[in-house]
């Protein structure tokens, strides 16, 4: 490349030239040179977009980045100048020296009024090495507190406050080390990313991410509901048999573990000590926990809607995204291959499937896809409804049945009926795929995740419904405690099933693809279904929290279990994913059905519960109560006697019991929530405006080019003989033109691929 | 101390893992651009891979990767280069030909044939899966 021809150019003249400086660091200076004339020559050859760069609509609102492609740092420039000790070689990069420290100059000065957090963030997103950031981030704090001893010393609040935030920032840094530092599985995970990619791994990032979830729970739950109990326990006078690990029942009922042991009374060891009010423990405890969750779930769906949203209107096909997007993570040097192939195969699918919509299918064809849509819509609500339908049968002469039948396994009926459902039904769906045509594979997936989350999501909505509306209202002995139980039991029984399933059927399904049905092969991850059940997982401990607070502790467990036997069936059965799994989106999909169906029903569930129902006379903290919220009630009432916290009271009656605070508190959601929406459609307005813009620039430019291209082709014919001379002085005159040069061949063969295709 | 520095040979490199693009990574990330990496220009790699680097500087950084000429522009040429890397010639020669026009059709703002740094970024933009494919974990 000329360029690169330049550069050799240059880099002779510099060893040529200074005799003087003969020491053994000349190699790293030279190679120092080398550096600062290529990055000039980039630079220059940038110059031109620099100007046009509107960095405004890519970078995000904190970044204060200015120029992309920066030149050296003066200290640099200064150093060499101080090492080499040669005008010449100064003389040879003077041109772009002017430049750069012009550049580097306006850079200094727009990082020195910065916080020094934006600083920080403008520094680490320069694409510089790191010694370049090093020194350029002591070249501005040198000329920063050269300027701060200019203005009048800050006061000593302004100086505690700096120190303040500074030893803020640095514990913030060492806690997300240590954070990192005891994450789990942070090797595994490696090793099934190199073998499977991102889109595999994210499952096994979510299984974590809920995991801590439930230590969370459980740490809040056991420090400040069972630890106090275990306090005042009564002995267990019942036997222990073995199978109260599966159904919950006998030994397990009369301890911390369900509802029903809990007492109501206020816990005061000796006379002196502090009393503890059981009641307001729990409600609150519960309470608070689900708060927190509510927030980090928002602001985790908040984080991944930012950083993954895509605008619908500007989504193409994707074979750039193909091609782009390889993964790096991927190390196995036979899954490599494996995925090399893969692409190859999923571009071709892709090209194939380019050329062919350009072919409009016909009325028939659309009137068969349409009537297919219909039939499956159809089919598939038509069972979910019908498996609702036959739990809810079930669950209504269950206790007939209980009466009927008095031993350990029929309890067990339910729960195992439920869990056959959740396995056979989705296998179900997953067959409609060869009956339906998808328009796209995205559609195919949302497809089949709504179908399976309607499923689910009925199953559990049922049962939820049975159990307020029917067992609460039973007027058995301790209602709260039964549906802990069968909460435990359904959760224990989905575990085994999953723990089945991973040992046994995907290793049968391995043997049928390996040794009999060769042509099947081996089975993928599939990562849709698998997240599914642990979002249903996760719905029932949260439902089951109020009823059985050590819940969490157990999905903990189920969740630690998970992770190790479906790394050892992913390991031994599957082979890598051959299509590209669009994994953050994905992602931010799945956390959203976490938050919406699922979290937010539980939040309803509660909601019922707390308000509507009548706790049970003689078991659990709120025994006697009309209502579960009556705590609350007699709380506020008890403290507003005291006149040391009549203010919480005020808040109670004034902002959480009044209608009208809630009403003003909407309306001014909704007037926010209008404006963005607003602001959202400018923004769309704008980046469509800016989109045209850009397009018309380089129409301008080719057009400019071609004139440029005529002209010259004019004053060659004109004057062959100072061909030679023109020759030259491009050469020398900079790579602003060489890049013309090199552009032009270019776009005369992207015009006539145009051509041919408009005339195609 | 000394300036003695330790240099990791691109053999060296190739030993830690099969990426097909190993060799443009560490031509781009070293010193001299010929892929003799020092222990700074090896940190700066992990830095600019690792999990919270900024999307424009992965951007920037994998821009520069593909871009096999050096001239700033992805080209038709570099685009061919990549596609071959990435298949291992699996594909023919008009299939490859046929996927650098699309690939120019999709991602091409201004038209002029080729790919500058801010048709990279906002085609990007549109591929969220960027930041968490372009990443070396450690």
């Amino acid at each position: 490349m000329l360029s690169e021809g330049q550069v050799n150019e240059i880099i002779i003249e510099i060893e040529n030239a200074p005799s003087g400086v003969q020491s053994h660091s000349s190699s790293n200076q030279t190679s120092q040179e080398k550096t600062l004339v290529d990055s000039s020559f980039s630079i220059a050859s940038s110059i031109s977009d620099i100007d046009a760069r509107d960095s405004q609509i890519f970078s995000k609102r904190n970044d204060k980045k200015g120029n992309w492609l920066l030149p050296f740092s003066t200290s640099l420039n200064e150093s060499l100048s101080q090492t080499l000790h040669s005008p010449e070689c100064m003389g040879v990069d003077t041109p772009c020296t002017s430049y750069e420290t012009i550049q580097a100059q306006k850079l200094i000065a727009s990082l020195i009024p910065m916080t020094s957090r934006d600083r920080i963030k403008a520094i680490r997103n320069q694409p510089r090495t790191m010694e370049e950031k090093r020194t350029l981030r002591k070249i501005v704090d040198k000329e920063k507190s050269k300027q701060s001893h200019r203005i009048l010393e800050l006061d000593c609040c302004a100086q505690c406050l700096n120190s303040v935030l500074r030893a803020y920032r640095r514990s913030k840094n060492s806690l997300s080390e240590f954070l990192s530092y005891i994450s789990p599985w942070q090797k595994t995970l490696k090793v099934i990313g190199g073998k499977f990619g991102t889109s595999v791994l994210s499952y096994f990032n979510f299984l974590r991410w809920l995991l801590k979830f439930n230590i969370f729970s459980f740490i809040v739950n056991f420090s400040f509901i069972v630890i106090p109990q275990l306090t005042v326990a009564e002995r267990n006078t019942l036997q222990f048999t073995g199978w109260e690990i599966l159904t919950g029942t006998d030994y397990f009922r009369d301890t911390v573990m369900f509802y029903g042991f809990y007492t109501n009374s206020t816990i005061q060891h000796g006379s002196s000590g502090a009393a503890y009010n059981m009641q307001l423990a729990y409600i609150f405890t519960i309470g608070v926990s689900f708060v927190i969750c509510f927030f980090s779930l928002l602001f985790s769906m908040a984080k991944y809607f930012r950083n993954n949203f895509i605008n619908p209107h500007i989504y193409s096909r994707g074979i750039a995204k193909l091609i782009f997007c390889w993964d790096f993570t991927v190390t196995h040097e036979r899954a490599v291959k494996l995925k090399q192939k893969n692409l190859s195969t999923e571009i071709r699918e892709n090209l194939s499937e380019i050329c062919q919509e350009n072919a409009k299918s016909t009325f028939s064809q659309q009137l068969t896809r349409f009537s297919a849509h219909m039939a499956t819509l159809i089919v598939s609500t038509g069972v979910a409804i019908a498996c609702c339908v036959a739990v809810y049968y079930l669950a209504e002469h269950n206790s007939e049945f209980l009466r009927k039948h008095p031993n350990h396994g029929a309890v067990l009926l339910l729960p195992f009926l439920v869990s056959c459902i959740n396995l056979a039904v989705p296998r179900f769906y997953s067959m409609f795929g060869l009956v339906e045509r998808y328009e796209t594979p995205r559609h195919e997936v949302y497809i089949v995740l709504i179908r399976n989350i309607f499923l689910k999501i009925s199953i559990i909505g049922i049962l939820c419904y049975y159990w307020l509306n029917i067992v609460a209202l039973s007027g058995e002995e301790c209602w709260e405690t039964l549906i802990g139980q069968e909460i435990y039991r359904l959760l224990l029984m989905d575990f085994v099933f999953s723990l089945a399933d991973s040992f046994l059927g995907e290793f049968l399904r391995r043997i049928i693809g390996m040794q009999f049905i060769t042509s099947l092969g081996l089975q993928e991850f599939d990562i849709a279904r698998n997240v599914l059940e642990l979002i249903y997982a996760q719905t029932l401990v949260w439902i089951g929290i109020f009823f059985c607070p050590l819940l969490p502790f157990i999905q903990m467990i189920a969740l630690f279990i998970m992770f190790y036997a479906k790394n050892i069936s992913l390991m031994m059965n599957f082979q890598p994913p051959s299509k590209a799994w669009r994994a953050s989106q994905m992602m931010t999909f799945f956390i959203f059905l976490l938050f919406f169906p699922s979290f937010t029903g539980v939040l309803c569930t509660l909601a019922i519960t707390i308000w509507r129902l009548k706790p049970s006379a003689d078991c659990g903290p709120f025994r006697g109560l009309p209502f579960f919220i009556n705590t609350i009630y007699s709380w506020i009432d008890t403290l507003s006697k005291r006149p040391t916290y009549l203010w919480v009271v005020w808040i109670y009656r004034n902002l959480i019991g009044s209608v009208h605070f809630f009403f003003i508190l909407t309306l001014i959601v909704l007037i926010i929530t209008y404006l963005y929406w607003q602001i959202i459609e400018g923004r769309k307005i704008m980046i469509r405006l800016l989109h045209e813009q850009i397009i018309n620039e380089g129409k301008d430019k080719m057009f400019l080019i071609e004139k440029l291209i005529k002209l010259q082709d004019v004053e060659k014919r004109a004057n062959p003989s100072s061909l030679i001379l023109e020759g030259r002085e491009m050469e020398q005159k900079g790579p602003l033109h060489l890049g013309e040069h090199d552009a032009m061949p270019d776009l005369r063969f992207r015009r006539s691929v145009q051509e041919d295709n408009s005339k195609v | 101390m000394g300036n003695k520095q330790t240099v990791f040979t691109p053999e060296q490199l190739e030993a830690y893992q099969d990426n097909p693009f190993r060799q443009r990574i560490a031509q781009v990330f070293s010193e001299d651009g010929d892929g003799h990496m020092t222990l700074d220009n090896f940190l700066d790699m992990f830095s600019v891979m690792s999990e919270t680097a900024p999307r424009d500087l992965k951007a920037y950084y994998a821009f520069k990767i593909y871009d096999f000429n050096d001239d700033d522009y992805i080209c038709a040429w570099d685009l061919e280069q990549t596609l071959t890397k990435l298949t291992r010639g699996e594909l023919s020669a008009e299939e490859v030909s046929l996927v650098c026009e699309k690939v120019l059709d999709e991602a091409d703002g201004d038209h002029d044939g080729r790919l500058s740094l801010e048709d990279f970024q906002n085609m990007i933009l549109r591929a969220p899966d960027f930041l968490s494919t372009f990443h070396i974990r450690i």
